[in-house]
């Protein structure tokens, strides 16, 4: 249980990691890109799936990024650059986990749930937070299979309402917003920069990168497919519709008289988002742990975690009714973050891997 | 240490001081030809009808030296040892088993006629099957351990007694294969078993909370089984079987929670029947967990959960209860509870009549004075039923069906969520000497899953659990 192993890695990576995608992210690509939303998504998802792929290739040496940056950087430096990681991982959550309570507001309850209902959320953050990340590996390999069942429901329930055509014609928005839609969506795509934080907790196995690369795509591929179908269902109307995943199987003919069962797969999607959720939290506050923390004292994760958790309670219930807001201010003003934090330095860390590698040489 | 010295008498008196108890007897008796000696032993545990047969008659009329072979030779009797210790001596005839002492010898002869009364060997209420093996274990341990070795005709069974309890000192039998069983988990059972410091061993749960690795925890970490069938089955496996004097329930570890999903019947109807009958127990206690749990959370928080036609009857039944869905649900379960208690404890005879109050008397009118309502009755007694098709969880399952409801009501659905990815993580994080307690699911083992909810025919399971670690793989050849 010490790493997480090649087969736990590749279902986190085709089966968790979608997800995310699937609750605001289809309406905020519709208002840009209308019904060329499947554009700019694959485009997020091939820039993520090259960078993931490189990451793996990072993971071959069984060095945390941490080791990484301080063999080649120096201890100080590595200290830095790990610090402004975990504000970034704090900052990228916030957005998720707005979206996740106007979630669990919207469909678990009827009306405006008290402020408990949510909150319980953060005590399941902070418990799984102050616990080592590669003992998630275990859960995903009971997450994943659910994941995809629940998500093969949801598509078999809602693929009979779909108006494929209504995609159609293909760039009939322009370049522009289908540019807009893939800029301004850049912060649902954590996935590379999740994966940094997993670095040294991987037990490589030889082709772990393009298998991670192929899953990746698989998964990407699933959320394409959903895409399509949230745009076939709903067409113009698509942009009100919030939550897209937990309302494409409405229409199914059988609802009526058996009632939502589609809220079976939504119960278990939940199950694995609020796990997704926790993600960047987790992997800020790993990266706090390795810069400041020492690896025996078990208390100083804890603490961690009980403090962030406190503060994202604070903001996510002060920043409740400023969903808008928020959403433009991240995903629109200060979109730049992301490819920085999730696409760049990744990259610069590879490349810089290689040129000391070869001035070694 | 004390030993014996030879001194008759001296020695006779040291023995009684070791063990002062009123129930502790010495006979005298004499040789035709005037050897003397002396026989202790406690009274309601010793044959003394085999002890006067075996070895007083014949020693009356012993004529022969006096020495511990020629009188070894003359009682013809198997279980005979000499013993110095007088600590030890002591020790053999608390346990029922006689020591004679004669003048001028230096060691005490222990005699094995130890007599316990214990009822026949019976199918074990608990795990009745209609097909296969119905003997159960019993409160013997040497009856126990006879009926794994009548299944096991190999050298390769070993059987290692210990004694835990310091009043009670208990035996404890460690069973395995060896070259099968994990050498690792033999000798961790056998250093967890040796530091145990307890007074009493009343039964073999008592060792289960020294025995696991979370020992406060709620869920179950050591395998439990009253039926040598499967005791064997587990053992062949490579598990390590533990069994305790005094408990007819047998231990094995490590566990896996698969395990209590299985049936021994599973081995002996066909594949396809058994894979079923295991889906059938996984979504029986599912439902017996999360069905009054989700009817509370869907009636406090979102009604949209029931079909239309359905919400209409609900809403017809709960009109005019006086307490709210989670407090209604709650008090039904308690009942429940509190029937299952008295019905279990109670007499045959009466808790046959408890069973007619309670689900006529107290269910039908209950439900016509307007205090619940007809859904909670039929939710609840599903739900309940639900429970026993996976018995050997009852104890966890009922707690965490409580807990659930309790969350239900006060968060509603995304609290039910929460709180099984809790549990979730909790099992997938929990480890039984080694072997995760939740596989093979997680960690995926892909050849484990063979026998798992799903059950391939016997010819596709040639390999013992990858999970378990043995090092001998195959158990099988089959073309």
């Amino acid at each position: 249980m010490n790493k997480i192993s090649t087969r736990q890695l590749l279902f986190f990576l085709a089966a968790i990691a979608p997800v995310g995608k699937i609750i605001l992210m289809p309406t905020n690509l519709v208002h840009y890109a209308k019904n060329d939303l499947l554009f700019p998504a694959a485009m997020n998802f091939l820039l993520q799936a090259g960078v993931i792929f490189l990451v793996l290739l990072l993971a071959k040496r069984n060095l945390s990024l941490h080791d990484l940056i301080a063999n080649k950087l120096g201890s100080v430096a590595a200290k830095i650059i790990l610090s402004i990681f975990s504000l970034f991982f704090f900052f990228a959550a916030l957005l998720p986990l707005v979206e996740q309570k106007l979630f669990v507001q919207s469909v678990f309850y009827d009306t405006l749930p008290s402020i408990v209902a949510f909150s319980s959320f953060f005590i399941f953050s902070a418990y799984m937070c102050a616990k080592p990340l590669s003992s998630f590996g275990r859960t995903w390999d009971i997450l994943a299979p659910l994941s995809i069942a629940a998500f093969a429901g949801i598509l078999f329930l809602s693929v009979k309402s779909t108006d494929f055509g209504a995609l159609a014609p293909a760039f009939g928005t322009g370049a522009k917003s289908v540019f807009e839609g893939f800029a301004y969506n850049m912060s649902w795509f954590l996935d590379s920069a999740i994966l940094l934080s997993f670095l040294g907790k991987i037990d490589y196995k030889k082709g772990l990168p393009w298998k991670g690369l192929l899953c990746y795509l698989a998964g990407a591929a699933g959320v394409l497919f959903f895409l399509a179908i949230f745009y076939g269902v709903f067409q113009d109307t698509a942009v009100n519709q919030q939550f897209a995943f937990t309302k494409v199987a409405r229409y199914f003919s059988g609802i009526e008289t058996l009632g939502r069962i589609d809220y079976l797969f939504i119960f278990a999607l939940a199950l694995v988002m609020a796990f997704y959720a926790i993600l960047p939290l987790q992997a800020g506050i790993d990266f706090l742990r390795q810069s400041f923390g020492s690896r025996e004292k078990r208390f100083f994760p804890a603490l961690l975690s009980v403090i962030v958790n406190a503060v994202m309670l604070g903001l996510t219930i002060f920043l409740d009714y400023q969903y808008i807001t928020l959403n433009d201010a991240i995903t629109v003003k200060v979109f730049w973050i992301f490819p920085v934090f999730c696409l760049l330095l990744p990259l610069l860390a590879l490349l810089l891997l290689i040129r000391r590698r070869r001035e070694t040489e | 240490m004390q030993n014996i010295t030879g001194n008759l008498k001296q020695d006779q008196e040291a023995l009684k001081k070791l063990i002062p108890a009123e129930d502790i007897l010495d006979f005298s008796f004499t040789t035709d030809k005037g050897g003397e000696f002396v026989i202790l032993f406690t009274d309601p545990i010793t044959d003394k009808e085999l002890l006067g047969h075996l070895v007083v008659i014949p020693l009356q009329s012993y004529d022969g030296e006096m020495k511990a072979e020629e009188i070894g030779k003359r009682l013809s009797f198997p279980e005979l040892r000499m013993e110095k210790s007088l600590d030890k001596l002591a020790e053999e005839i608390l346990a029922g088993n006689p020591v004679l002492l004669w003048e001028g010898m230096d060691q005490g002869l222990i005699v094995g006629t130890k007599k316990v009364f214990i009822r026949s060997i019976a199918e074990p209420p608990t795990d009745v099957t209609i097909k296969g093996p119905r003997e159960g274990f019993i409160e013997d341990v040497k009856v126990n351990t006879s009926l794994v070795r009548r299944r096991f005709k190999t050298g390769a069974l070993k059987v290692e007694y210990l004694k835990v309890g310091k009043i009670s000192q208990t035996f404890v039998a460690i069973c395995y294969l060896e070259g099968t069983s994990v050498k690792k988990v033999v000798e961790e059972v056998k250093e967890k078993l040796n530091k145990i410091d307890i007074d009493n061993v009343p039964d073999s749960s008592y060792l289960t909370h020294f025995l696991a690795s979370r020992p406060k925890s709620l869920m179950k970490q050591v395998g439990t089984t009253e039926k040598p069938d499967i005791f064997c089955a587990k053992i062949a496996e490579g598990r390590v079987g533990i069994i305790v004097d005094g408990s007819p329930i047998a231990l094995t570890v490590p566990y896996l929670i698969v395990e209590d999903f299985q049936s021994s019947e599973d081995y002996f109807v066909p594949p396809y029947r058994a894979t079923f009958t295991r889906i059938i127990r996984l979504f029986a206690l599912l439902v017996a967990i999360y069905l009054p749990s989700f009817y509370v959370a869907a009636q406090l928080f979102k009604l949209q959960l029931f079909p239309v036609k359905l919400l209409l009857t609900i809403s017809g039944s709960i009109r005019d209860l006086p307490f709210s869905p989670s407090l209604e649900m709650l008090l039904v379960l308690i009942v429940l509870e509190i029937l299952n208690e008295a019905s279990i404890r109670m007499p045959k005879y009466v808790g046959m009549a408890l069973s007619v109050v309670g689900a006529l008397v107290l269910g039908e009118t209950a439900v016509s004075a307007g205090f619940v309502s007809t859904p909670a009755i039929i939710i609840i007694a599903f739900s309940g039923i639900g429970l026993y098709a996976v018995p050997n969880l009852i104890e966890q399952t009922s707690v965490v069906r409580l807990v659930m409801l309790l969350i239900a009501g006060s968060i509603g659905t995304y609290g039910i969520i929460l709180a099984t990815g809790f549990i979730l993580f909790y099992l997938v994080t929990t480890d039984t000497f080694g072997s995760p307690l939740v596989a093979p699911f997680s960690p995926v083992v892909g050849r484990d899953l063979r026998d798992s909810l799903v059950k391939y025919n016997l010819g596709a399971l040639q390999t013992r659990p990858k999970t378990i670690g043995s090092k001998n793989k195959r158990r099988l050849r089959h073309e």
